[in-house]
């Protein structure tokens, strides 16, 4: 594959000169690179440092993403430059490089890690055993411990997370993705002596963390510090009970000889217990939930049968607009309910028409207007003619309409 | 012969080609506060202009996005859903908010 990417590509290096001072700018250079998919970003550096301009300053030492030295933002993002090769630049952009974020700038790319390192050993970085231990302690590597602290120990200290996290900016005392992850790794280890501490400096600023995943999306190892952020942050919730859990753990493990009882951190008595615990908090949990939903939703799925009720006599009606109350009982459940509704009675003549009085929109009560001749809902301000029909406002259909007889003198509508 | 540091540089400060390679999970974080401040200007709209289906439909849209994302910070605040996840999440509590939110408007209207 040698030579199948050769190209031409510009090059733009930031420059800040401490003599000078200043913002800084851009200085251009133009380079041929042989090929694109085997020259990193710091053989760029390199060659421009050898063959263009000797002044360039930058920081590397391993050249194979070991140490962490070399990371910068390379075309809007933060990256390793021994890590990144010129193929991973978009052919038709510029190769851009610029120093890390919230640091100050040194010289060019080299920037004061001074302020990363300082929250760094705020965090607590150190392991500190709780006791003594005769054996070196360890944690099983197939054991959920440790599969839960997992690569979060492979940080190389590159400041990328650092630089990419924009809450870093506006959160002057927080200790970043860097050192919270740090903090993670030996609160999540039940080794650990100062759980306590190292928690009570996390918590002060783990919830300046506003999960936007800047720092995962960057990180040159594929760490999540957001997600140790957040172990962090629950931790922070559950901490009291988390405490006599560790140290248990460390007990158990410490005395335990053969691997089987290593795996098992809980004793018989206290499994018991939370089983006990389980299924009486499960139990309630439906009995409570099945009480609570056929109560609320029942009612509303039962099958009331349709029966006619009298609601007036038809003496008694007068001609044009009446409001009539209906009064009927169901039965709901175990108990008699009794329903008392408004029924909107429209008399021309012989013809009697039913309205319902809940509005079609969203249910409020419809009151016929005497003045402006038309039925009015107050709540959105629908309005509706002398035969239901909608005149203005939100109602999406016509006022609904019973079901109607007329028998031995009486009116009849139709419920359920 | 002074030696100064320049002070640190901001993120987008002097940073070509910084917008396009912006994560999308900063897209929800943005987008979770913007539509927290629609909502607030919406609903005062809202009230006062009782009836406007149009004003209904955007103060809907953005209590949409809000719910979305938001359910989505909650998921990953406990643990409930991996952070491997946390891209999925978005399209997928988003997509599935406006079907909800279809559904609601097509109820009502």
């Amino acid at each position: 594959m040698a030579s199948s990417s050769a190209s031409v590509r510009n090059v733009r290096i930031f420059r800040y000169d401490p003599q000078k001072g200043g913002e800084g700018h851009f200085d251009h250079y133009t380079l041929e690179i042989s090929d694109e998919t085997t020259t990193t970003i710091l053989d760029v550096l390199l060659r421009i440092q050898r063959e263009q301009d000797p002044t360039l300053a930058f920081r590397y030492a391993c050249r194979v993403n070991m140490c962490g030295s070399c990371g910068m933002v390379i075309n809007g993002r933060e990256r390793l430059a021994c890590k990144t090769n010129v193929s991973h630049v978009p052919r038709g952009q510029d190769i851009a490089l610029r120093p890390l974020n919230h640091f100050p700038v040194i010289k060019d790319l080299v920037v004061d890690m001074d302020p990363f390192f300082r929250k760094y050993e705020e965090a607590l970085l150190f392991y500190e055993p709780k006791e003594e231990f005769a054996e070196p302690a360890s944690i099983r590597p197939d054991s959920r411990e440790r599969r839960n602290i997992g690569l979060n120990t492979e940080c190389i200290a590159c400041g990328c997370c650092v630089s990419s996290c924009t809450m870093c900016r506006y959160h002057e005392g927080y200790a970043g993705p860097a050192a919270l992850n740090r903090a993670f790794t030996l609160l999540a280890d039940s080794r650990d002596g100062l759980f306590e501490p190292r928690l009570t400096r996390a918590m002060a600023s783990c919830y300046n963390c506003r999960t936007e995943f800047n720092c995962t999306e960057v990180c040159p190892k594929e760490i999540s510090p957001t997600r140790a952020i957040k172990h962090i942050q629950w931790l922070a919730v559950t901490h009291r009970r988390e405490q006599p859990r560790l140290a248990a753990a460390t007990g158990s493990q410490e005395s335990a000889a053969t691997p089987a009882s290593q795996a098992g951190k809980t004793d018989r008595r206290t499994f018991l217990r939370q089983v006990c615990v389980g299924v009486c908090g499960v139990g309630s949990a439906l009995a409570l939930g099945g009480v609570a939903s056929i109560a609320a939703v029942g009612p509303a799925l039962r099958k009331t049968p349709r029966r006619w009720v009298a609601i007036a006599k038809l003496a008694d009606l007068p001609s044009g607009l009446a409001t009539v109350m209906m009064n009927y009982e169901v039965k709901s459940g175990i108990y008699m309910q009794s329903v008392s509704t408004p029924v909107l009675v429209s008399r021309a003549g012989g013809e009697i028409v039913c309205f319902k009085s809940s509005c079609p929109h969203l249910g409020c009560l419809v009151r016929w207007d005497g003045a402006s001749e038309r039925f009015r809902c107050a709540c959105h301000g629908g309005t509706f003619d002398r035969d239901g029909k909608v005149l203005s406002g939100p109602p999406p259909r016509p006022l609904d309409r019973y079901v109607t007889k007329v028998e031995s003198d009486q009116l009849f509508v139709e419920v359920g | 012969m002074s030696t100064e540091y320049r002070k640190p540089l901001q993120w987008g400060e002097q940073d070509p080609y910084r917008r396009e390679n912006t994560a999308i999970g900063m897209w929800a974080w943005l987008a979770q506060r913007v539509s927290a401040l629609a909502i607030v200007v919406l609903l005062a709209l809202h009230v006062v202009l009782t009836y406007k289906p149009f004003l209904q439909f955007l103060l809907l849209l953005m209590v949409t996005f809000h719910a979305a994302l938001g359910l989505r910070v909650i998921l990953l605040d406990f643990n409930w859903v991996g952070v491997k996840y946390q891209r999925a999440l978005i399209w997928g509590l988003v997509g599935l908010g406006l079907i909800v939110m279809a559904a609601t408007w097509l109820s009502i209207y």
